[in-house]
């Protein structure tokens, strides 16, 4: 089972998470995108084999959605973090 | 002429017919002979005089307490200490079980707990280890596959005769054509072949439970690497766990007299050490993620968050493949020995000791000094490359054949003779044999290490020719391997490789120093420089069956045919043979077929690589997997009166609530007519504080929230990105900065984490957003007396005109705070009353009570279904799924896609945009008669063909005691739901049922009863 270091209250078993998948910023203005872009967002994810920034959520504990770094083959967890306008792209 | 022709050959026939019959029935009888005396009559002479031998300096028996326990119908003696097999083996049993597949007799192998061979019942539980397993008084053991004996088993001869029609994956190739043939062969097969059998009661016999242990530093394996690492971290201050699958302490060293007082020492450390916990007969069976890890002790599971491990679980000794060499009385050297020195059993009367490494020598130096004849002991080596100190005096006093191997034992249920032949100096059998009478035939020709925890761990291993054993090529920052698992074999070595591994560890957790990199390197270095314990060879090829696999009886030429098939890789190899899935999980198998399998491919072990190893190392018991039967359920504040009231209870996701109370049409008519109230507490309930909550509402909800007056209730519904309906309900606003919205049952959850993603991810606005589900009981009091009954327990403004529907005021009810909603999900005049959790059932009985003269009911959940159903109402989940979208789902009027961004808004566009095909929509059954269960498909039928297209589906539907007439909700293709009264076919048991539909509700479809 994983440990996943809260932001808020640190180290602790994975069976106290929720995942949330892997990051999907929203477009800003969804009105603006065309079907390609809006169903990318909507319906596709990278799956990636390697670094993934993702969401997790405190669901037995304090209730923060975060991100985390995790590298999806050897589950390493390089960092967690809070999410911010300016901390995530 | 022709006669005398005729005659000849009559006479002739007649004499090569007595000829032959009597050659067979002499060599008949000479085997039989030979099996009697050899497998019937020494094994019984056994039985009479016992195979106990003379107190032995390290033994773990008890020899004054001594019980009864028995095998297969027969009673024997066991002294306390013993495990099942070294009382049967005492006792001079050599089979122990009859193999998977050709039911061949299988007696001790490895007596370690590794090999399948003394695999046991006991009681109901099933593939027992007979060489771990303590006897208990009295206990029952059985022995598992045999038809209907293990000496006279019916299936072997049989089986004999049928294995040259059943190589490896015959059934693939054979049991596909006529396809009935499978369903006749799959139940006979599954009969033959097998296992112990496991119990179905849903009452097992053991009380199956889970622990959670921690440790800073966790050592598996209490060998003397263990230990020395387990007594150096602990050194260190931090806390250890010192895991060992036997009941003692020592790994291999218990087994030597000389090291009994080093053994005993170090045990007493440990158990002195106030850092170290100690767990025995303790199995470590997985390494997963972050170095958690799952162990058995018994019934209990062990989860165990270590923060670094030592993996200090040393060796296997590895079979050779040779013909015969499943026969009861070919063991492994280090078998013997633990019968020999651990419970004072002589394994054998007359031994060849087949070896190729120095560990053979003590074989059978510990052999001659208990007594036991050793008829030969040969060395695969040359003379030159033995550095055991036993050497000359053994070869003074045993014949000793140097360069020679193994190639068959002979017998019938157990070994009677073995044959060995010397080696060319390129290794190959030269032609001469050497047959030799015996009843026991040891090999120790290498050593596996254990390490597929380590590859749990990420560890990546490669083959080091010259040493024949697997060495690791990396090593994580909170994982170490240590002593003979990584290749250290002598015990000095072991000591200073444990006691630096310990520190390293210790050292990484946060604990004291680590050694220094030289300190470290040192002995790597040393260790190098051992002599070589494993040998290349691994199948002396000959003419009888070879046995790689005793798990699923998978010889060298099944592997071998196999590769020629094409499954070549390792990893196909393993899936096509099923070798290594057995009980063993490789430990006997895995090395032999990764080098048959390198051979057979010209390549090398190394770049054949080997199949991964996943948990469970060993097998574990499903019922330890799954503990104690704890389903924990969510109940509500009046949980108990329900039940006093024998409400028929219903699981709702986590929740239990009533479905009915007897008789839910009696229900539903006391809404209808009178007055009925439901206990709701389960809806999701949030508080909602700050300026900008209609922000964040505007943004979730699909209609508009910023005109919402103060004491106003309003209807709203939830889509994720994709415009799908996730949940509905009604949010009110108290005053200018609080609002108060509700939820689905199901969606109560779900939906506090689905907002607050949102909000924590910019869209908070300085809004609160608090979880009250649990903290408010809430009731409906709907019917046309539900404002008469409420008018006696409060002071609040009940009337029309000062409490509208839609909307929704506080006060005092029946001295209780509350917080009114006048809603209607029924369809009737109704009151959704929420008040404190603790004042619940205060509340629910005041409103009883109060309506009892209006002839109230409590109602449940199928009548709710009932009334919202007759009302057209639809119940996310129940009439959408996970393609559902709102404008679908008959809920268009809720959803304002001209407002600003929210969510589902672009999805939604485009799915006006591009047209519905399939729409939400009542409908009523024509005939009376049976209800279509919901799930239903609606079907079109090609008058010409008569072939049916499912168009549609029922996704409620029930018989309606308002209407009197089967009504539901229905998916059903536009061009059919856009037409009143269209009629549609349901495809139900084989049978049309005519059906139509019906736009808009079925009752009160001006809502004259929700404002009245």
């Amino acid at each position: 089972m994983l440990i996943l270091k809260c932001p808020n209250c640190g180290q602790r078993n994975v069976s106290e998470f929720r995942n949330g998948g892997e990051y999907r910023p929203r477009p800003s203005r969804p009105l603006d995108a065309d079907d390609q872009q809006w169903s990318n967002y909507v319906f596709f994810r990278h799956n990636v084999s390697g670094l993934q920034k993702e969401w997790w959520y405190h669901r037995n504990g304090c209730g923060l959605w975060f991100l985390a770094e995790r590298h999806t083959k050897t589950n390493e967890i390089l960092s967690t973090f809070r999410w911010g306008p300016d901390r995530t792209e | 002429m022709s006669n005398t022709l005729l005659f000849v050959i009559v006479i002739g026939a007649t004499l090569m017919l007595v000829i032959g019959g009597a050659v067979t029935i002499a060599i008949t009888l000479y085997r039989a002979n030979r099996l009697i005396v050899s497998e019937v009559v020494l094994p019984h002479l056994e039985k009479v005089m016992g195979a106990r031998l003379p107190s032995q300096p390290v033994e773990l028996i008890n020899r004054k307490e001594e019980m009864r326990f028995t095998f297969e119908g027969n009673e024997y003696s066991a002294f306390k200490g013993d495990t099942i097999a070294s009382a049967l083996a005492a006792s001079g049993i050599k089979i122990f079980s009859r193999s998977f597949k050709y039911h061949r007799p299988r007696g001790l192998l490895c007596c370690s707990g590794h090999c399948p061979n003394c695999l046991v019942q006991i009681g109901d539980e099933p593939n027992v280890r007979a060489c771990r397993q303590r006897v208990a008084p009295d206990m029952i053991v059985k022995p598992q596959n045999v038809t209907p004996t293990l000496m006279w088993d019916l299936l072997a001869p049989i089986m004999r005769f049928l294995s040259p029609f059943m190589p490896v994956g015959f059934y693939y190739k054979t049991l596909y054509r006529p396809k009935w043939i499978w369903k006749v062969a799959e139940p006979l097969l599954r009969a033959a072949g097998g296992l112990g059998k496991a119990s179905h009661s849903e009452s097992p016999e053991d009380t199956f439970d889970k622990q959670y242990l921690h440790g800073d530093v966790v050592v598996i394996g209490g060998g003397p690497t263990g230990i020395s690492a387990a007594l150096s971290a602990a050194g260190s201050d931090a806390k250890v766990l010192l895991i060992d699958e036997n009941d003692q302490l020592g790994g291999y060293l218990r087994i030597k007299a000389e090291a009994k007082d080093v053994v005993d020492e170090l045990c007493a450390s440990v158990y002195a050490h106030p850092n170290i916990q100690t767990l025995t007969e303790t199995t470590v069976t997985g390494c997963y993620d972050h170095n958690w890890l799952a162990a058995t002790h018994g019934d209990r599971l062990y989860k165990i968050r270590a923060d670094k491990v030592v993996l200090a679980t040393g060796v296997v000794e590895r079979p050779l493949v040779f013909d015969n060499n499943d026969l009861p009385g070919v063991m492994l050297g280090s078998a013997a020995q633990y019968l020999l020195h651990l419970y004072a059993v002589r394994p054998g009367r007359r031994a060849v000791v087949v070896t190729a490494n120095d560990d053979g020598w003590d074989v059978a130096a510990d052999l001659h000094a208990a007594g036991i004849e050793v008829v030969a002991l040969a060395d695969e080596r040359e003379r030159a490359a033995c550095s055991s100190a036993k050497m000359e005096s053994l070869e003074a006093e045993l014949p000793v054949f140097w360069r020679h191997i193994v190639t068959s034992a002979h017998g019938n249920t157990a070994v009677n003779a073995a044959t060995i032949a010397p080696l060319e100096s390129d290794g190959s059998l030269t032609t001469r044999r050497t047959r030799l009478e015996c009843d026991l035939l040891l090999v120790s020709i290498g050593w596996t290490p254990n390490t597929g925890l380590a590859y749990q761990a990420g560890v990546e291993f490669g083959y080091d020719e010259d040493r024949a054993e697997l060495m690791a090529r990396n090593m994580p920052d909170d994982f170490i391997i240590a002593g003979r698992a990584a290749g250290t074999h002598m015990l000095e070595h072991q000591i200073t490789e444990g006691a630096l591994a310990g520190r390293r560890m210790a050292s990484a957790a946060g604990y004291g120093d680590a050694p220094t990199t030289s300190e470290w390197t040192f002995v790597q270095e040393e260790k190098k420089r051992e002599v070589t314990r494993s040998s290349q060879r691994t199948i002396v090829k000959g003419s009888s069956k070879r046995f790689l696999c005793y798990c699923e009886d998978v010889t060298d030429k099944d592997l071998t045919t196999a590769v020629a098939e094409g499954y070549d890789s390792i990893e196909l190899l393993k899936r096509y043979s099923t070798i290594s899935m057995g009980p063993c999980q490789g430990k006997m198998c895995s090395m032999n077929a990764v080098h048959l399998c390198a051979h057979a491919n010209t390549s090398t072990v190394d770049e054949t690589g080997s199949t991964t190893t996943r948990p469970p190392m060993t097998p574990i018991s499903l019922g330890a997997l799954a503990g104690q039967n704890m389903e924990p359920v969510r109940i509500t504040p009046i949980h108990d009166w329900h039940l006093g009231q024998g409400a028929k209870m219903m699981v709702a996701g986590l929740w239990l609530r009533p479905e009915h109370y007897g008789n839910p049409t009696e229900e539903v008519r006391a809404v209808r007519e009178r007055v009925g109230v439901i206990d709701v507490s389960t809806l999701g309930k949030y508080k909602l504080t700050g300026p900008h909550v209609p922000n964040i509402l505007e943004k979730v909800y699909t209609n508009r929230w910023r005109q919402l007056a103060v004491g106003r209730v309003r209807y709203g519904v939830m889509c994720n990105a994709e415009g799908i309906v996730i949940d509905d309900g009604v949010t009110a606003r108290f005053d200018e900065r609080e609002w108060y919205m509700t939820t689905t049952s199901g969606g109560a959850g779900a939906i506090y984490e689905w907002i607050q993603w949102w909000m924590q991810s910019g869209w908070g606005d300085g809004v609160q957003l608090i979880n009250r589900s649990d903290d408010f009981a809430a009731f409906n009091l709907a019917g046309p007396k539900a404002r008469t009954l409420l008018k006696e327990l409060t002071d609040i403004q009940l009337d029309n005109k000062e409490f509208p529907y839609m909307h929704v005021r506080s006060g005092v009810v029946a001295e209780v705070p509350c917080r009114l909603l006048r809603i209607g999900f029924t369809g009737e005049l109704s009151y959704e009353i929420h008040c404190p959790a603790s004042y619940g059932q205060h509340l629910w009985e005041q409103l009883l009570q109060a309506g009892e003269q209006f002839g109230i009911m409590p109602f449940g959940v199928e009548a709710q279904r009932v009334l919202r159903l007759e009302k057209g109402h639809l119940i996310i989940g129940q009439d959408t799924d996970a393609l559902s979208n709102p404008i679908a789902a008959n809920l268009e009027w809720a959803v304002k896609l001209e407002k600003d961004d929210f969510l589902g808004q672009r999805s939604l566009l485009r799915v006006v945009e591009n047209g519905l095909k399939q729409r939400l929509i009542g409908f009523k059954v024509n005939e009376t008669g049976p209800t279509p269960e919901e799930g239903l498909q609606i079907v079109s039928i090609n008058s010409n063909s008569k072939q049916r297209k499912i168009i549609g589906w029922v996704s409620s539907c029930r018989f309606s005691p308002t209407l009197n007439q089967v009504i539901g909700l229905c998916w059903l293709p536009t061009e059919i739901a856009d037409v009143d009264g269209a009629e549609f076919i349901i495809w139900r048991e084989e049978r049309a049922l005519t059906a139509h539909v019906h736009h808009g509700a079925f009752y009160d479809s001006n809502g004259a009863q929700l404002r009245s």
